[in-house]
């Protein structure tokens, strides 16, 4: 009972700084953008090509599905990770440089308990910023075309080129929307864990992206082909994976559970940082 | 109420707060002065658990603060120098952030507090429109959520105006005596102190200097203002004679151990200067802390130990 209503107010917390809807915005403004260049002749000459010459009817699959998964795609790529960093290195680091935290822990309340409902708080705005991504992305396209359609998709570095009727294409899209979330969380994670060291929320927004980069840099380096399981960016790329005409579960099974252990090491790091650290004005 | 033993604590290269052994008896406002770096908000951090000491014990109510902390800290306020609050919420919400915690209060209770420390018009508004004062008195009202039975006030008074500073006095001295609270006061403002505590502490460089009821020191040596015909003469006299062994401006002086004024007024008499005026000039806080920190005052740094100075109960009581 007490940890929901403090989970509670760590929500209430959250949502009611201006800068948790700056992610929320900006998606929305990203998504116009996309879709606004998609309209340029060469770009839509592009798409029309890719199809043809595999013998499917453009019209067909040019319209709010197809859309909405272009729309992510590039949204995720550009800036998933920052605003996922964004909130979730400031979570602790914000509290502690702005005082609150030093008021908090005036109370007897366990430091691990603390940061428990601070990370859970995170992780459902991780959620919720993913849903409202698919979402929206999917409401703009539909809006842009004035139709569902049918889904197609293609992401090179997968390996993937498929294409869904309208009804399995939603089932799919709904499914990939919903592991979007689940592996977005190990960013949060990993910018939390930074949180929890003692440094500003900036230095921790932006070693998370670092890492991120670097990460992601280094998995398309053709040396590190062959350990590229040990990348991040390799699992949380996995949400395209149920875009598969069999979907790899075993694959993305494995890369939920190097995601969650990662996760769970970060957390652990974190933790340990924030319950040995002082805390002084 | 607070028990803190043997207590050391270093930040790098930099000894915080050494060895330091202090006793802080129930029902009292104990004060606790130092030079900024002295090490005051080091102590109070580490009585919240806050600080993680390198070396020796601290209670509060007999529980110890690191193996029971949420014991030791069930019926603690406290209140910092510049008390942080989630500005872009409401004062109300914060109280209800802050309490619940721990302890989660009723409206009623929290209706109570706001009332006691005045924030009833406010309270539904913004954090970032209060003032420095109304935080500070926010800041007061959730320290008093809990029931708390210790309350740890680190510069409460800082930045508030005079108007400010006499409301806070005022409410810590009712909280004292209506409400039984202990209370651990730490500030720069000596005048402030001088008429809240009796009991206080003084800290320099992370070390314990005194702690006890000053104003039984103050009975020890005396300051008198003496005005004679020949003033620099007698002043020299005097010094010489081993009567007074400290000669500031405009006729102050301070009695040497073992003298007092009518001997004083006696010898000036006999040795021929005409006494227009010696009186005994009433020692203040700050006359007293300047002398302990700059360790001019033998009998408060040397000849009374520190933990048996404190020993004492709000009226000098031996406990």
């Amino acid at each position: 009972m007490m940890f929901r209503r403090q989970l509670r107010h760590e929500s209430v917390k959250l949502f009611a700084r201006k800068r948790t809807y700056i992610g929320f915005g900006a998606f929305v403004g990203l998504q116009v953008l996309i879709l606004a260049l998609l309209q340029l002749p060469r770009a839509r000459a592009a798409f029309d090509k890719l199809l043809t010459t595999n013998g499917y009817l453009p019209e067909d699959y040019y319209a709010g599905l197809t859309l909405a998964m272009l729309i992510i795609e590039f949204s995720i790529f550009l800036m998933g990770a920052l605003y996922l960093a964004l909130v979730g290195g400031d979570v602790v680091a914000k509290e502690i440089e702005d005082g609150t935290m030093r008021m908090v822990l005036s109370r007897p309340v366990s430091r691990l308990r603390l940061l428990a409902i601070k990370w859970i708080a995170c992780a459902g705005y991780t959620g919720v910023l993913m849903l409202f991504l698919g979402i929206t992305s999917l409401i703009a396209g539909v809006i842009y075309r004035g139709r569902l359609g049918q889904l197609f998709v293609f992401v090179p570095p997968e390996n993937l080129f498929a294409v869904f009727p309208t009804a399995d294409g939603l089932c799919r899209y709904g499914m990939a929307i919903v592991l979007l979330a689940l592996v977005m969380q190990i960013i949060t994670t990993l910018a939390f864990m930074f949180s929890c060291f003692k440094m500003k929320p900036a230095a921790a927004t932006i070693l998370t992206l670092t890492v991120m980069f670097t990460d992601f840099v280094l998995r398309n380096v053709p040396f590190f082909q062959s350990f590229k399981h040990y990348f991040i960016t390799h699992h949380t790329a996995s949400w395209v994976r149920v875009y598969h005409d069999i979907i790899p579960w075993w694959t993305i099974g494995e890369s939920l559970v190097y995601l969650t252990a990662l996760g769970a090491t970060f957390w652990i790091v974190g933790a340990m940082a924030f319950c040995l650290r002082d805390f002084k004005s | 109420m607070i028990s803190i033993r043997g207590v050391s604590k270093r930040f790098g290269t930099r000894l915080a707060v050494e060895d330091l052994t202090l006793t802080v008896p129930r029902g009292v406002i104990f004060g606790l002065l130092g030079h900024n770096g002295a090490g005051k908000s080091t102590t109070i951090g580490m009585l919240l658990a806050q600080v993680m000491p390198d070396a020796g014990e601290l209670e509060i109510n007999g529980c110890d603060v690191f193996a029971d902390r949420a014991r030791a800290l069930a019926r603690v306020g406290a209140i910092f120098e510049t008390p942080a609050f989630y500005d872009y919420l409401s004062g109300w919400r914060n109280l209800r952030i802050f309490c619940e915690y721990t302890a989660p209060a009723s409206e009623e209770r929290m209706r109570d507090v706001v009332h006691l420390v005045g924030l009833d018009a406010r309270i539904h508004d913004r954090v970032s429109a209060y003032s420095h004062g109304m935080r500070q008195r926010l800041a007061l009202a959730q320290a008093l959520l809990p029931g708390p039975e210790l309350l740890i006030l680190d510069e409460p008074s800082e930045g508030l105006d005079p108007e400010g500073i006499h409301e806070m006095r005022n409410l810590i001295l009712r909280l004292n005596a209506e409400w039984g609270l202990t209370i651990l006061f730490s500030s720069h403002l000596l005048s402030e102190v001088q008429q809240l505590c009796s009991n206080l502490a003084v800290m320099r460089e992370g070390r314990l200097l005194f702690a006890g009821d000053w104003r039984l020191i103050n009975t020890h040596r005396q300051w008198l203002c003496v005005r004679v015909d020949r003033q620099a003469e007698a002043e020299r006299a005097l010094l010489e004679a081993g009567l007074v062994d400290e000669v500031q401006y405009d006729g102050r002086a301070r009695l040497a151990t073992g003298a007092d004024v009518p001997w004083v007024a006696e010898w000036l008499v006999a040795q021929g200067f005409r006494v227009e005026a010696i009186r005994p000039i009433e020692r203040t806080l700050e006359d007293f802390y300047l002398e302990t920190v700059h360790g001019r005052d033998p009998v408060s740094a040397a000849s009374r130990p520190a933990a048996e100075t404190a020993a004492t109960t709000p009226n000098g009581d031996a406990r």
